[in-house]
């Protein structure tokens, strides 16, 4: 499979989804051939002010590297090692990072190889070649290639500190289950999830999904945001790290880089999370594990009429 | 009110006297040199002192020498000599009135006789209701041996008023009960003057009640609005005590009158025309009576007592009723008191930073003599908070030009050019008046909002109306006008808008238009003006809140019309499906939910087959669905293979289950459940 | 209706927020910016872009009298911003005021949003010897809409007037040949894009003309709806979260609104949940894709009135015919 070079003078852009969906065709999807470049790059439009930090070939780089690091057989590691150096090279605000048509630029023109590197799956059962999702190009947040590894940075971060981001993307579970739960936006319940992970609380992918069902249930009775308060993060640490962005070196491929100091999550927070969480899980069943639940305390019921079929305005969902 | 009984009238105030002094008998005696015994023979009525020992009695307790000076008693208006009768010059009208009514009318009254314009003029509403002994006594000393055959023959007509006095007749007997309604003002003119002629006094007291004639004027404010007093009793009855402002008689205090109102009525062979006065008789004219000036016993015996000097006077309406009908107690009453007062005078009660109100109200109720209600200030802020924070806003200069939050107020002027009058030469006379509108947002608590009250004069309401041409979506607003003399100002356009405006009103003053009193006083082009400063005061309200862009997306019309995503707008038929009517659950010593459910049906003759489901909520992504240990049929339906079949015709079913502990994702006590009907899947 | 059961005491009387006031980077905006009607904060109505912050001013009304004779325990309540595509959560406590009502503020930090937050109250209480348990919520929360002009709630499709051979829509050149094209993809909401480069189609759709331009005006603009609708609802079902036995769950958006709006044309014999579950199993099954398919182009003549303004073109043409006879 042949790599575009990257020029050095290359920015990102944006890439509309109607576009992007016309050329994934069956031989893209599987590898065989790579989207076509110049009609992409005709079809793209500019990102708005020029700057460092839209350098495609920083990204190049590193996903060169990723591929080159990781071989045949752990591919899936490569989440872990790329997650922190892609968010610390694409230095960016989260209002700038919610716009899909730059991870569709970023999958179609600037990495597509790499999309099909790591997410190419095996053969089908009918024989039939083994192809590419096509939400690891044009997915949501937690589908897309390149758009899951940055916000598992971003959401699993603490402060500039990167290493819960890592453990969390160690974890396929991880990433396909918790990321896509919206109770993670609330930092330190992130932050107790990888919690449990490096405390060996929750160690298989079975038990990372019973934990996210569990803690998604009772997200409905418990507000965590009040049990465990979290700071705001200060934007002017984000904003300045944006900045720096100019000037930075690449982020280095032995050491962690730094993220944002936007404020640290407080610790007791985590520690109240992190309790609150490993007491719900001891309750959950998980299939496979041999003690069955306690029962639950005696309590009494109160019906809450929710009109759902009846509100004019539905609300958002994921 | 026999003052035959004198020597027992004058013990009784003597023992109140004593009483209300904290004296003893005993120390009365030894001040006045006599013996016990002999004070005790005066207020056991046995005896009674001679006038000079009276005197000194006086000098040392206060009040009057003698109660009652001259015979108070009940004089009845013969009938014209001519034979005409009146079936009610109070029939017609009277009887049937609104508590409402009346408390706009004597509160306005109230307002326009204040005495000290740099203080509020006070009124306070009470309702008391009067059974057993409290009632006994009040009949006794109002007179009611006396008044009652009148009653009773009166009653006896067919007229409305006939059927209205039985009633209330019936009521008195049977319940045992009465409603005193009394009206105080506190800081007014009172009733000066003397009883007949141009007096305010007469205006009240003397005038017909029905009468609106201009001459009615003449005493003052008192036009068709003291009608209501009246036509409040269902007796007819309103004892007066005025406390006025300058003396008459060298007296200003305890003026006190009683007037009654009824229909033609015969009496033993006398006609009479109906109405009575209570009073002390007039030598010279028959049937009618003065009023007298009493001692403080008998204002507190008739309920009429006030409890400073201060001028006002003070309205006792006897057996108080609503014929609105919508008070059905004392406390309905007592809130409609309280509510009518705050809308129709919450711009005369509300004050400024350093401005006082021009009013202040308060409503009380009492049952024998006990408060069953503490006095209940009416807080402008409470019951029109959005009007009254405008208008403080305006007092206090704390307007804005823009809203910006949702408690400030912005003001802009409206311009009324006033013409000048038709007398006036072509280059004088007119002017230009700055009128002042407030907008602010509506608070919750306002009923209705997205209107404009005009006010001018003493801030008196003069009409409510809506906005027109407001932009859809417009969030809900109060705005105020302040025209003519309640913008506060006090210039010569101020006092020629506030004649103009008077001249736009009809005789009802309930708005501001076209009116023949217009055309004929002022020069031409004045009804135009009127229209303009209406068109004017909408484009005002609108210039505030009214702001937003009516910016279209873009695309042609035809287009946009065909792809509106309004949900609202979509037909659906209403209750086709069957559904959960409601659903109690609790967690039970397993940790099991327990789910007793109702359900809906839909008329149909086929059954229904559907499956209940249980799922845990979550706060995002997919539920997990919670299989049923047990599921029970309650009534109208039946299980059968996990489905649940409900019966043909019924409209409504229900069941009870059982959620499997095993398959729960989290302990139950931290989860919510969710129960759903749907159609049986193939796969279930 | 779906009737969620909790297994504690909640709040029965209503809890309402209110935004009273906002501001940008510290400067009071008019109110008009804010409709109480709609719920919706529209921050971009003075079209200023180069805001940082935006703090909105909040007061809330609990039924306080319930609150202080029932069995719950330190009453908390809080304001949560919250949004979707950002996933951005921002929450504040409000405090008790002096007049009952709660108060207090929150800040929208721009690079912290997109297009559109939502804005919840929680009311939360210690009920036994747990904390934090969700008492009350405002069933109807505020929408903060970062791009929006008019606080209104209801967004409507974007129809977008541009030439497809246009430098500056390099992707729509591809499809000059075309009158008009319709986009669903992309999260926001869906676009009708009309080729301004298509000869006479924009004076076509444009207003006035005579009877006969008029009727043929009609049945484009039905033509062109009833292609957008049948794009939406594909657009809707494809994307639908499912739980954990397979049921869909409402997309929440322009999405749902299109399935509301729609299915009871499309399986008007069933529920809505049922209409979609039915519709969602034969798109990703396969099974009846085809009879679902004549459902959709129903439903979509219907809300684009194909039949009707292909009736009146008809009789306007007849009429026509008349008058030249």
């Amino acid at each position: 499979m042949n790599r575009h070079t990257v020029d050095r003078s290359d920015l990102l852009a944006l890439l509309p989804e109607t576009v992007a969906l016309k050329y994934l065709t069956r031989s893209v999807l599987s590898g065989q051939e790579a989207p076509p470049r110049i009609a992409l790059l005709r079809a793209a439009s500019p990102m708005g002010e020029p700057s460092a930090r839209w350098s495609a070939y920083a990204l190049c780089e590193l996903v060169d590297e990723a591929m080159s690091r990781f071989p045949e057989g752990s591919r899936a590691a490569a989440d872990a090692w790329l997650a922190p150096r892609l968010h610390a090279t694409l230095r960016m605000t989260r209002a700038e990072a919610s716009d899909p048509e730059l991870w569709i630029y970023v999958a179609m023109v600037v990495a597509p190889d790499y999309v099909v590197w790591r997410h190419l799956g095996g053969a089908g059962s009918s024989g039939e070649p083994a192809m590419v999702a096509t939400g690891r190009f044009t997915g949501p947040h937690y589908t897309q290639a390149f758009a899951r590894l940055w916000w598992a940075a971003e959401l699993f971060r603490d402060g500039d500190d990167y290493r819960p981001a890592v453990t969390a993307c160690r974890n396929q579970d991880v990433l396909n289950t918790v990321m896509r739960l919206d109770l993670i936006d609330h930092r330190p319940s992130a932050r107790a999830v990888v919690r449990l992970l490096d405390q060996g609380t929750i160690r298989t992918g079975r038990e990372v999904n019973a934990l996210a069902k569990a803690i998604n249930t009772a997200g409905t009775t418990l507000l965590y945001d009040v049990l465990a308060p979290d700071e705001l993060p200060e934007q002017e640490g984000v904003r300045e790290w944006i900045r720096d962005a100019e000037t930075a070196p690449p982020a280095p491929w032995k050491a962690l880089p730094d993220g944002p100091k936007d404020g640290r999550i407080p610790e007791a927070s985590v520690d109240t999370m992190t309790g609150c969480f490993a007491g719900l899980f001891e309750k959950a069943p998980v299939r496979g594990r041999a003690d069955s639940p306690s029962p639950g305390v005696p309590a009494q019921g109160v019906s809450l009429h929710k009109a759902y079929a009846e509100s004019s305005e539905p609300r958002s969902a994921r | 009110m026999d003052n035959e009984v004198g020597a027992e009238g004058y013990g009784s105030w003597l023992e109140q006297r004593l009483r209300q002094q904290g004296i003893s008998t005993a120390e009365l005696a030894k001040r006045l040199d006599v013996t016990p015994a002999a004070v005790s023979a005066w207020i056991g009525g046995r005896s009674e002192p001679r006038d000079a020992m009276k005197r000194a009695v006086a000098n040392l307790l206060g009040g009057e020498p003698t109660p009652l000076a001259s015979p108070v008693s009940w004089y009845h208006r013969p009938a014209h000599a001519d034979g005409g009768r009146e079936f009610g010059n109070a029939a017609a009208f009277a009887f049937d009135a609104d508590v409402s009514v009346l408390a706009r009318e004597a509160t306005q009254n109230s307002l326009d006789e204040r005495l000290d314009s740099a203080r509020p003029v006070r009124v306070r509403y009470t309702l008391h209701e009067l059974t057993g002994d409290h009632l006994n006594f009040f009949l006794r000393d109002l007179g009611w041996d006396d008044l009652e055959p009148h009653y009773r023959v009166a009653a006896e007509q067919k007229q409305k008023v006939g059927r209205v006095l039985a009633e209330a007749l019936r009521e008195l007997r049977e319940i045992g009960s009465l409603l005193l309604l009394r009206v105080d003002d506190f800081n007014a003119t009172g009733l000066i003057g003397g009883d007949y002629g141009d007096s305010k006094f007469a205006a009240v007291v003397r005038d017909q009640l029905n009468s609106n004639k201009s001459s009615n004027q003449a005493g003052g404010s008192y036009g068709l609005g003291k009608a209501t007093l009246w036509a409040t009793s269902r007796f007819g009855l309103v004892l007066i005590n005025s406390t006025l402002s300058e003396p008459h008689e060298g007296r200003t205090e305890r003026r006190l009158v009683g007037r009654l109102e009824l229909p033609w009525h015969v009496l033993a062979e006398d006609e009479f025309a109906g109405p009575a006065w209570l009073g002390t008789g007039d030598p010279e004219r028959e049937g009618i009576a003065r009023s007298w000036w009493a001692d403080e016993a008998t204002a507190e015996a008739l309920h009429l007592e006030r409890d400073t000097s201060e001028p006002g006077t003070s309205f006792l309406i006897v057996g108080a009723h609503d014929a609105a009908g919508d008070t059905g107690n004392l406390q309905d009453m007592h809130r409609k008191l309280v509510s009518t007062l705050g809308q129709n005078f919450w711009a005369a009660m509300t004050s400024g930073r350093d401005r006082t109100p021009l009013l202040e109200a308060s409503v009380v109720t009492m049952r024998n003599g006990i408060f069953v209600t503490d006095e209940e200030r009416v807080d402008p802020h409470v019951e029109q908070p959005a009007c009254a924070r405008a208008l403080r806003a305006y007092l206090d200069g704390d307007t804005v030009d823009q809203l910006t939050a949702a408690h400030q107020v912005a003001l802009a002027h409206v311009t009324l050019r006033v013409p000048r009058l038709g007398t006036e030469p072509r280059t004088e006379g007119g002017a230009e008046h700055e009128a002042v509108l407030l907008v602010t947002p509506a608070d919750d608590k306002d009923e209705s909002s997205n209107r404009l009250v005009c006010m001018r004069g003493n801030r008196m309401t003069v009409m409510e109306r809506a906005v027109r041409d407001l932009p859809l979506g417009t969030d809900p607003f109060q705005a105020v006008l302040l025209a003519g003399r309640a913008t506060g100002r006090e210039t010569r356009a101020t006092g020629l808008a506030e004649a103009f405006l008077r001249a736009a009103e009809p005789p009802e003053h309930n708005d501001w238009n076209k009116t023949e009193e217009l055309a004929a006083t002022y020069a031409r082009g004045a009804l135009s003006r009127i229209t303009e400063f209406r068109r004017d005061m909408d484009a005002a309200v609108r210039g505030i809140i009214g702001r937003r862009k009516a910016k279209r997306d873009g695309g042609p019309d035809v287009l946009r019309d065909l792809l509106r995503l309004d949900v609202a707008n979509t037909s659906r038929r209403v209750n086709a499906h069957p559904s959960i009517r409601h659903v109690s659950a609790s967690v039970d010593d397993s940790g099991a939910w327990q789910v007793q459910a109702e359900v809906k049906l839909p008329a149909r003759e086929d059954a229904w087959t559907l499956e209940a489901v249980a799922k845990f909520d979550v706060r995002s992504g997919g539920r997990p669905r919670v299989p049923w240990a047990r599921l029970a049929a309650g009534e109208n339906c039946r299980v059968e293979n996990g489905l649940l079949m409900f019966s043909p015709g019924a409209r409504s079913a229900s069941f009870t289950g059982v959620t499997d502990v095993t398959a729960h994702p989290v302990n139950a006590a931290m989860a919510s459940l969710v129960v759903d009907l749907q159609k049986a899947r193939e796969s279930a | 209706m779906t009737t969620s059961v909790r297994p504690y005491p909640t709040l029965a009387g209503s809890v309402e927020l209110e935004v009273v006031g906002a501001a940008l980077d510290g400067r009071p905006q008019l109110l008009d910016m804010i409709s109480r009607q709609e719920r919706v904060v529209a921050l971009h109505l003075n079209e200023r872009s180069d805001w940082r912050e935006a703090r909105l001013e909040l007061r809330a009304r609990l039924p306080q009298r319930e609150l202080s004779t029932g069995p719950w325990q330190k009453v908390e309540c809080v304001a949560v911003l919250t949004e979707g595509v950002t996933n951005s959560r921002t929450l504040r406590p409000l405090r008790r005021a002096s007049d009952g009502s709660w108060a207090g503020s929150i800040t929208v930090e721009r690079d912290l949003h997109r297009v559109r937050a939502d804005l919840d109250l929680f009311v939360t209480a210690t009920i036994g010897d747990v904390p934090g348990r969700i008492v009350g919520t405002d069933e109807n929360p505020w929408i903060v809409d970062l791009t929006a002009r008019t606080p209104l709630r209801q967004r409507t499709l974007e129809i977008n007037e541009v030439d497809f051979g246009d430098a500056d829509v390099p992707w729509l050149s591809r499809f000059k040949e075309l009158p008009w094209l319709v986009e669903t993809s992309g999260g926001d909401v869906p676009t009708v894009h009309l080729n301004l480069g298509f000869e006479g189609l924009k004076e076509l759709l444009g207003s006035g003309g005579s009877v006969s331009e008029k009727a043929l005006r009609g049945s484009i603009a039905a033509q062109i709806a009833a292609e957008a609708w049948t794009a939406m609802f594909h657009s809707a079902i494809s994307e639908l979260e499912l739980d954990d036995d397979g049921t869909p769950q409402w997309p929440g958006g322009w999405r749902e609104s299109v399935l509301r709006i729609m299915l009871p044309d499309v399986h008007p014999e069933l529920p809505p949940a049922d209409a979609l579950f039915e519709a969602h199993s034969s798109r990703a099954n396969g099974g009846g894709w085809h009879e679902l398919q004549s459902r959709i182009q129903y439903a979509a003549s219907r809300r684009a009135k194909v039949s009707r303004s292909l009736s009146t073109a008809i009789r306007s043409l007849d009429r026509s015919k008349e008058a030249r006879a």
